[in-house]
């Protein structure tokens, strides 16, 4: 082989590499849970649950209220919440994308995409 | 550059390899007072699958417009403020209220689509929570009588006493489902999954993989889900006191009011899941079959074989109850395969 046919060769080699990391990125992307939090249908934000180091929590707030947002690796809930039903605190925490939590009052939706589904849907 | 093309390349052969021209559409919305999430799976333009997908959320928020109890524009706030005039309905108010009423002497009044003012005497409307007094209850009780409520479905047009109020919350979101399934079926849509909020849901056709859809069941008692149910080309109807409730002096109040008694129905049951074909059936037993209770309930199940439809009772005391229909489509969750089933005959 000439040096230039190796050359092509090793950069064919490297392309493929980097092709295959890229692949495999993505693909661990889709399989990992992400919280997305959306307020009437607009993301606000997206956390990708296994990348959570210490527990943190952070307050949502706009003119309908506000909503305290507890987050641990793997899970996410609402923590606290001036809604007059309190539905969303009450449902604790979710950890797949079977039901998501829904403040109803204030709009706010948090569901979990990726990292498998156990179920298509919950009813109750 | 050039060496950077061709992974781009690659990956773009590569992960377009997989397609093969199968796509899956999700849109969530608020309606009905709760969130839906609708899943529609099918081959080719993902483009056609998402206009379907508009045209679901149109249906609903038309129906809502229409069908809303506390929307001053709807019908049903007009046919509840009329003070006993006629009003006119459109098809689908005049048809869902004239089916609801059909459910409501079914079920021999324990549906009864004008228990409405009860609901707004203990402040579930508007969240302004009370317990209302013997004498307020005993008044309540007087307001509430289904077969006072005359629909002429041909002509379109219903008629109400004044002081009564009608509110289809009970079968709303079954019969908008019952709508939406129609739609994907003219549109060759065989496989979808649309939640009307958890307490509706239809499994339409199965999953692409050919498998049928996972509902899980909600413990009333708990956060967890107690068990699964597989289900293909069916309807799922859920009634909980867990749903929507308030508590007061040590006491809990939930949405479910026994007509008999104008206060929340208290039965011994926790939660009833009603599977049939029919998403109006599903809704409209379930609350009727909570308000029963299980003895009560199993008996009409006994009674009315022909309506073919399934039923998951939940006791206060977590008993589950099961009728045979449903023995090879549920199963118990790993946490809860100590719990006891009996398989009702």
């Amino acid at each position: 082989m000439s040096r230039n046919g190796k050359i092509v060769l090793m950069l064919l080699l490297a392309a493929a590499g980097i092709s295959l990391a890229v692949i495999a990125m993505q693909r661990e992307e889709i399989a990992d849970p992400v919280a997305r939090i959306s307020r009437d249908g607009v993301v606000l934000k997206e956390i990708p649950l296994d990348q959570v180091g210490r527990a943190y929590s952070f307050v949502l707030e706009d003119e309908l209220g506000s909503n305290t947002i507890l987050v641990e690796r793997g899970r996410i809930r609402v923590s606290q919440a001036d809604c007059p039903d309190q539905v969303c605190v009450d449902q604790g925490w979710i950890s797949d994308g079977t039901a998501p939590i829904v403040c109803l009052p204030h709009k706010l939706v948090i569901e979990i995409v990726g990292g498998g589904e156990a179920f298509d849907a919950a009813a109750g | 550059m050039r060496r950077l093309a061709l992974p781009a390349l690659a990956l773009a052969l590569l992960l377009t390899g997989c397609g093969s021209g199968a796509a899956t559409v999700q849109n969530s919305l608020f309606a009905m007072d709760t969130v839906m999430s609708f899943t529609l799976n099918g081959e080719g333009d993902p483009q056609a699958l998402q206009d379907t997908l508009g045209e679901l959320g149109e249906i609903i928020h038309g129906l809502e417009d229409r069908m809303s109890a506390t929307d001053e524009d709807s019908e049903i706030y007009a046919l509840n403020h009329a003070q006993g005039q006629p009003v006119s309905l459109s098809p689908e108010t005049a048809e869902l209220l004239e089916q609801a009423l059909e459910l409501c002497r079914v079920t021999g009044g324990a549906l009864d689509i004008t228990a409405y003012p009860a609901v707004e005497a203990w402040g579930f409307p508007t969240g302004e929570y009370r317990v209302p007094g013997p004498e307020e209850l005993d008044q309540l009780v007087g307001q509430i009588d289904y077969t006072r409520l005359e629909v002429d479905e041909a002509d379109g047009t219903a008629v109400l006493p004044a002081g009564m109020e009608a509110d289809l919350g009970a079968v709303a979101k079954g019969y908008a489902g019952d709508l939406l399934a129609e739609q994907l079926a003219e549109q060759g849509i065989d496989s979808a999954l649309l939640n009307l909020g958890e307490s509706t849901i239809l499994a339409v056709g199965e999953k692409p993989e050919g498998t049928p859809w996972r509902i899980a069941v909600q413990d009333p008692a708990g956060e967890g889900y107690l068990g699964v149910l597989e289900l293909r080309d069916r309807a799922l109807g859920t009634s909980g006191g867990y749903q929507r409730y308030f508590e007061s002096g040590g006491q809990t109040y939930w949405h479910i009011m026994d007509p008999a008694t104008a206060a929340p129905a208290r039965s011994g049951l926790a939660g009833v899941t009603v599977v049939s074909s029919s998403g109006l059936l599903c809704d409209g037993l379930s609350t009727a079959l909570f308000v029963m209770g299980l003895e009560e309930g199993v008996q009409f199940w006994r009674d009315h074989q022909s309506l073919e439809f399934e039923v998951l009772f939940v006791t206060d005391e977590g008993e589950l109850y099961l009728t045979p229909g449903l023995e090879d489509s549920f199963s118990l969750t790993e946490e809860y395969r100590d719990r006891g089933v009996t398989v009702l005959s």
